[in-house]
């Protein structure tokens, strides 16, 4: 490039730049602090309307009151001082949407900030939007393979449906959720991870692993850092449904993970409370109620008349010390189509996922299983629900009666098998054929230490030499007695070559 | 319930239209009386900017503002009191001219809480994003 054409180039830039002088509505900023500003004047200012502040940083109008306008600042508020003239623009806040957004990392506004340049779009949805209503929905009737087989079989995911993850801290509750996108690879649907309020280094991680996966190619990811202002932390997850709501429009299926809910809560509450919203209980404005239902309500499953597309949301809420009876878990709770609760003491006995399956449910994923996943679930759960029960006996040792005995050696082999390592989700039909060897008691001769061993070893196996069985099951969805057969043949098949070895 | 400055101003301003001189006199008698029952003469001041603003709204009165980089000659203010008296459909337009050297050249007019900017500094920094962009 020539240094003529770049002349050349900006001559014309700057002929063809024409300013106009309109009218603009302007207030001034009578008060400015913790990244909330009041503002006087603005009389037209819409409830949140984006609003102009010098130095091209946006603000969103929540308080209109008579005379005065209280907004909080997206972005760097340092600069902004007393007697500064805001703008109104007339536009509701809204982020930009479409299939570009796809494999990137974006803060809540919808600008890139992976350093892979910028990202422009012609579509704008606005970041609050009323969930669909009764007529446009549908049922949970596709399921969410999550890769995770404790999750997979007894608290199954449908699309559209809204899963809570909760748990203390350090239990693996991202692990989950990132394992469900890589999963999700090669697969239809579109992933949109929105970190709230996040260490910056974690979310970096994340990333990286699922490029490390593969699994960038169908994601977004919504970054509002620990750093960044609470006014970007309260609109990430909203920013992200709306990223979300433009693939549904278009039909498609999207999973979204608000990881997590209680730092949004806590951003809400600090905007709350500057802007001196009365505090109710645990200081928590009156509407953080309203503030996770409107958002979890719009994910949903849309019937065919109106594009058959789908959001699953898997929002996750931190408890403090197990604590699930605080006021924002038993809100998300309420709101939630089940949960997926994790437990501190199961995370060090080292059954990871440290899923407590007795408190987990989900209330309508069943109606999503696939029927083959159903048959062994159904065993699966009886069996836990019995160790549950006799686990307590289990440690006065030997003077148990052969069925009890059994029942809970039966249990523990369950517990083993449902143990999975982190980013190694595993396909529904190869979580079939090990559940419907345990479930049928091809295990129980199989020592407990060495059941890791012998399942590792089984999906070696099954994924060479038993291929036309996996592929059957994936087909056909269902144990029919065709399949049954196969399927224990290979089984037995296995449990020859494997103790013939050993 | 809290009364607020603006309605104050209002029945104000809606008693004493058309009123005498002495009439007018007994009604602001009456409503600082009012005001003091209240507890709420602390809001005289704010009443009063109310009252004015009222008042000219509602006699085509035009408050403006305008800023430019060196102080405007009579005949440009009046042109520009003419823009406003047509824009805002006033009967009557009172003109303040405040020079601040930072805006370069060109205008910004104000009205109320409405601006048109056409002051050379605003055009700068717009062809300043215009070519970062």
């Amino acid at each position: 490039m020539s240094k003529d054409y770049i002349i050349e180039q900006l001559k014309k830039q700057i002929e063809n730049f024409e300013a106009v002088a309109t009218t603009e509505k302007v207030g001034t900023v009578v008060e400015v602090g913790d990244g909330v500003a009041k503002i006087s004047g603005l009389s037209d200012a819409m409830a949140s309307e984006m609003l102009e502040f010098p130095g091209g940083v946006y603000g969103v109008a929540l308080n209109l009151e008579e005379g005065a306008v209280g907004a909080m600042i997206l972005g760097k508020y340092e600069g902004i001082k007393e007697g500064d003239s805001v703008k109104s623009t007339g536009r509701i806040l809204s982020v930009p949407v479409g299939d570009m957004m796809i494999g990137r990392v974006v803060n809540p506004l919808g600008e890139a900030i992976d350093g892979k340049g910028e990202i422009t779009s012609d579509t704008y949805y606005p970041v609050e939007k009323v969930a669909p209503g009764v007529i446009t929905r549908k049922s949970v009737s596709v399921p969410v393979q999550t890769g995770i087989k404790a999750i997979d079989a007894v608290i199954p995911v449908g699309r559209g449906q809204r899963e809570l993850i909760i748990g203390d801290r350090q239990t693996g509750k991202t692990a989950v959720a990132i394992d469900a996108i890589i999963n999700q690879k090669g697969e239809d649907l579109i992933c949109v991870y929105v970190a709230i309020g996040q260490k910056e280094s974690k979310v970096s991680r994340i990333v990286a692993e699922l490029e490390k996966h593969g699994a960038m190619e169908h994601t977004i990811v919504v970054v509002a850092g620990a750093s960044d202002p609470a006014a970007l932390s309260f609109i990430a997850p909203y920013a992200g449904t709306a990223m979300a709501e433009y693939f549904m429009s278009k039909g498609k299926d999207v999973l979204i993970i608000h990881d997590d809910l209680s730092k949004h809560a806590w951003a809400y509450r600090q905007i709350s409370l500057i802007l001196r919203r009365p505090p109710g209980r645990e200081a928590y404005p009156g509407d953080i109620f309203y503030l996770h239902s409107r958002l979890l309500e719009r994910s949903a499953r849309l019937n065919d008349d109106f594009g058959g597309g789908s959001i699953t949301a898997l929002p996750i809420i931190e408890t403090q010390a197990g604590d699930v009876s605080a006021y924002i878990p038993t809100n998300v709770i309420s709101i939630t189509d089940g949960q997926i609760y994790l437990e501190t003491d199961l995370f060090y006995k080292g059954i990871r996922p440290a899923l407590n399956v007795g408190l987990s449910v989900s209330r309508v994923g069943s109606a999503a299983q696939t029927k083959a996943m159903k048959k062994v679930a159904g065993k699966l759960r009886l069996d836990l629900a019995q160790f549950r029960e006799l686990e307590a006996f289990a440690q006065f040792g030997s003077d148990l009666d052969e069925n009890t005995r059994r029942q809970i050696e039966r249990g523990r082999r369950t517990v083993e098998i449902l143990k999975q390592d982190q980013y190694e989700p595993m396909p529904m039909a190869q979580q079939v054929a090990v559940l419907y060897a345990l479930t049928n008691g091809f295990i129980d001769d199989i020592d407990v230490e060495k059941v890791k061993a012998w399942e590792n070893d089984f999906q070696k196996y099954m994924k060479s030499g038993g291929k036309a069985v996996l592929e059957l099951i994936a087909e056909k969805k269902e144990l029919s007695e065709e399949v049954v057969t196969v399927l224990e043949k290979a089984i037995k098949e296995f449990k020859e070559v494997y103790q013939n070895g050993k | 319930m809290k009364i607020t400055a603006t309605q104050y101003a209002k029945s104000l301003y809606e008693v004493t239209r058309e009123k005498t001189q002495s009439e007018i006199d007994g009604f602001v008698a009456n409503f600082f009386k009012v005001l003091k029952k209240n507890n709420q003469l602390k809001l005289a001041g704010k009443i009063m900017e109310k009252f004015s603003a009222i008042h000219d709204a509602k006699n085509g009165i035009v408050e403006a503002t305008v800023t430019s980089a060196s102080k405007l000659d009579e005949k440009s203010l009046k042109e520009v009191e003419k823009f406003v008296a047509k824009k805002y459909e006033a009967k009557k337009v009172i003109l303040k001219n405040v020079v601040k050297k930072e805006i370069k050249g060109g205008i910004i007019l104000q009205v109320g809480d409405e601006m048109m900017d056409a002051s050379v500094i605003r055009k700068i920094s717009d062809l300043k994003a215009v070519l970062i962009r």
